[in-house]
């Protein structure tokens, strides 16, 4: 019997959470030759869009990239205007944005859990944690006025305080989640048919992961233990204790492991973020960077200086080049920005971390099934929004 | 009983169906305009094809979720476009994907309807001026119903599906020559 | 050590490349360090192999446009240890028809990185087998992140109901893109318009 080699066009709309993503797949039967993933049908033009916008015109650009987990995004930008601008930020706003970012990492590992859930071909988890997530929205909605987007982030802190009860809402929403969240494991973890699906596919060795520049739960399910969360603390991580899951085998199982425990592990933090909250401040006094209460613009003439400069030029940042990345959900995620001493970034590269994770998905199918190659995708937790960008 | 069928439009499904089924067991027949009958099957069964390509895919998916459950409208996703009333663009189309949706837009039988969710999709969004955008999807596909919104949501959505149901019920099924 | 490493790195380097051939810029985070496009591959092959450093991860290669330089480009390697959770930056400047040594062999990573600097800037890296565009449509002119790419393109996409099919056509907006950092209100800003006003009038 002869095996015919063909080519397969795996079209451009493949699924509704990763997006636009067309491989170019060649097949010996039923086995994976080679992948290519062509890229580029979400592509934008962000970079070039934020050379020509001031910083805090920039920050929503941010969200929209990696659109599943969009706090994260603004915090690395938040991060790396701040190292320029050499400002503090209240420790109020860092331990508001610690929560936001676990409870971003929580909405984003439930719906990597549900998509590679659907991929594999059951839909029950996706309902249950989709309610999970619709949560999550509410909160970003109560405290941004937007459930996805929130553009809340800014560098000097975040935009708006807290209401009122909200960190009570976090506290209950957080009992009802592990609950759920129990509920999906019992209901996936010693399945036999997930298990079949998941275990040794898709085996990544540390040092092949450490070479292809994986980061993230990509990294530590190949046993690699690195988290830029204890690596390189930024706002108030050093202080809250959690611990990172590493995963032993590499495979695809061992990823979905170490990010059902990393959900734990954000509650862990939030529980502990909700009880140490301080009071304070929400934003840098400095008034050239943050625009200063709308009261005390009515009685100053220098806050209102201040105020107006502000809303039509924006603040220029002093000359310098800086790196910052965080332990976005999905891997590092880092934006390199070069400033040149206007209100304008000169030039703003963003790293995302799907980036390296999609070409390395040509190792990591070679040999695989078709079917297997959906469960890979699934698990490689893609977002082309932020690979494109 | 004739002239209160012909009020559809004010009904809601649960008294059309009590009533249609009490004049089908009283009567034996129903008397209808075959416009308004039409009109009715084609909005109450919508099958859409979610055509996701960026953010407001996920405001898509909650909308089909628990919580806003389109399916109560009748409305389903099908994958194929084929199979499919209605397009819902959502999302920024960019210059590479264009040709991808109009081939799928092709693919659809009539009567076909699209969606444009989401200001990139309705005319460019926060990407207008990117020289890697299309401003806007109707420059690719005819478009019925814009929701606004970044992203809009899934209770916009929502609201954009019910108005999509009320255009087809006012549209005549007989194409004037 | 960790505090040392610069030191470390300083001597090592001048032992490899030889006296001068780098220029260390501590200001930025993290380090850079500025290198000629000959001394790339030694310098990596050292970074990467020496056990003191570890630089195993290839974190980003990406290019900035300064037309202002004599050497316009600024490629930029990132590279991090995650040994010695230590990160450095390499920087190296092509003129616009130079051509940079691929390091695809050294670090897998590099394939797709190297295309998108292509894509983007329109530098050329030898070595690499798979140079094509990555992230602008297929049949796309111009390298888009150069400074004197106007910020909407030569060209737009539209669907011609004639032809049946979609087409590349010139641009046409309704309103320019509004800048409003001007420093002076009297002047006000300066539109580069990209469609004459008066030839639709015309039409009408």
């Amino acid at each position: 019997m002869t095996k015919k080699e063909i080519t397969i066009n795996f079209g451009a709309q493949y699924s509704v959470t990763q997006g636009v993503l067309k491989l170019i797949l060649e097949m010996d039967g039923e086995v994976i030759q080679k992948v290519d993933p062509h890229i580029g049908l979400l592509h934008r033009g962000t970079e070039k869009l934020i050379e020509h916008k001031t910083y805090l015109q920039a920050v929503p650009y941010f969200d929209r990239l990696d659109y599943v987990s969009p706090m994260s995004q603004e915090h690395a930008f938040a991060l790396a205007v701040e190292k320029l601008l050499k400002c503090d930020v209240p420790i109020r706003a860092q331990y508001i944005r610690v929560l936001f970012s676990e409870l971003t990492r929580i909405s984003n590992h439930c719906l990597n859990v549900s998509s590679n859930a659907i991929a594999v071909g059951t839909t029950t988890p996706s309902q249950w944690l989709s309610e999970q997530r619709e949560k999550i929205m509410q909160f970003y909605e109560e405290v941004s006025g937007s459930r996805m987007h929130a553009n809340y982030f800014r560098p000097g802190g975040v935009a708006q305080d807290l209401p009122e009860g909200l960190l009570e809402r976090i506290e209950k929403f957080t009992h009802g989640f592990v609950k759920t969240l129990a509920d999906v494991e019992g209901l996936l973890n010693e399945n036999r048919i997930w298990k079949q699906r998941l275990v040794d596919i898709g085996i990544v060795e540390p040092q092949d992961a450490i070479d292809r520049a994986f980061t993230g739960p990509m990294l530590r399910g190949s046993g690699v233990p690195w988290d830029l969360r204890k690596a390189r603390p930024y706002d108030v991580y050093d202080k809250v204790l959690f611990d990172i899951p590493v995963g032993k085998h590499g495979d695809c199982y061992d990823r979905y492991l170490v990010r059902v425990e990393e959900m734990y592990q954000s509650i862990r933090i939030i529980k502990q973020c909700i009880n140490s909250m301080p009071n304070g401040a929400i934003k840098t006094l400095d008034c050239k960077v943050s625009p200063p209460p709308c009261t005390e613009m009515k009685e100053s003439i220098e806050t209102m200086i201040h105020h107006f400069k502000l809303c039509t030029e924006g603040y220029s940042v002093p000359g310098g080049e800086v790196y910052s990345a965080v332990e976005a959900p999905k891997g590092e995620f880092g934006v390199y920005l070069i400033s040149n001493g206007e209100n304008k970034p000169y030039r703003c590269k963003i790293r995302a971390p799907g980036f390296a994770h999609l070409q390395a998905l040509d190792f990591i199918a070679k040999g695989h099934t078709l079917a297997d190659l959906t469960a890979i995708i699934g698990n490689l937790d893609l977002t082309l929004g932020e690979i494109d960008r | 009983m004739d002239k209160e069928l012909n009020k559809l439009e004010f009904l809601d499904q649960d008294s059309l169906l009590t009533k249609f089924n009490d004049t089908i067991s009283g009567r034996g027949f129903v008397l209808a305009k075959l416009d308004e009958l039409v009109n009715w099957a084609r909005s109450g069964s919508l099958w859409a094809m979610p055509f996701g390509l960026s953010c407001c895919a996920l405001e898509m998916t909650q909308c089909a979720a628990s919580r806003h459950d389109m399916e109560r409208f009748g409305m389903l996703f099908r994958s194929s476009p084929r199979q499919s009333d209605v397009m819902i663009v959502a999302g920024t189309l960019t210059n590479k994907m264009a040709p991808a949706l109009r081939k799928a837009y092709d693919q659809m039988a009539e009567p076909r309807y699209v969606i444009s969710m989401g200001s990139c999709a309705n005319g460019g969004g926060c990407y207008h001026y990117s020289y890697s955008v299309v401003r806007g999807c109707d420059r690719i596909v005819p478009v019925d119903i814009y929701v606004p919104g970044c992203p809009p949501t899934a209770e916009a959505l929502l609201y954009g599906i019910l108005l999509l149901q009320r255009k087809i019920k006012r549209t005549g099924i007989i194409k004037k020559s | 050590m960790l505090s040392n490493i610069n030191e470390y790195l300083a001597s090592d380097i001048e032992k490899t490349l030889g006296k001068d051939r780098i220029s260390v810029i501590e200001s930025t985070d993290p380090v850079s360090i500025k290198i000629s496009t000959s001394d790339l591959i030694p310098l990596l092959n050292l970074l990467k192999s020496n056990k003191l450093y570890d630089f195993k991860t290839l974190i980003d290669i990406f290019g900035v446009d300064y037309p202002s330089n004599s050497k316009r480009f600024e490629v930029n390697y990132s590279l991090l240890s995650i040994k010695h959770n230590y990160r450095v930056n390499l920087k190296i400047e092509v003129a616009e028809d130079e051509e940079v040594p691929s390091i695809v062999g050294m670090y897998n990573a590099a394939g797709w990185f190297e295309r998108e600097v292509w894509d983007m800037y329109g530098v050329k890296f030898t070595g690499n087998s798979d140079l094509r565009r990555i992230l602008t449509d297929y049949e796309f002119e111009g390298h888009p992140l150069r400074k004197d790419f106007p910020l909407t393109g030569h060209k737009e996409v539209r669907y011609d109901f004639e032809k049946k099919k979609i087409e590349y056509k010139d641009i046409t907006l309704t309103q320019e893109y509004r800048n409003f950092d001007f420093k002076s209100p009297w002047k006000g800003t300066q539109y580069k318009i990209q469609k004459e006003p008066e030839k639709t009038e015309e039409k009408q």
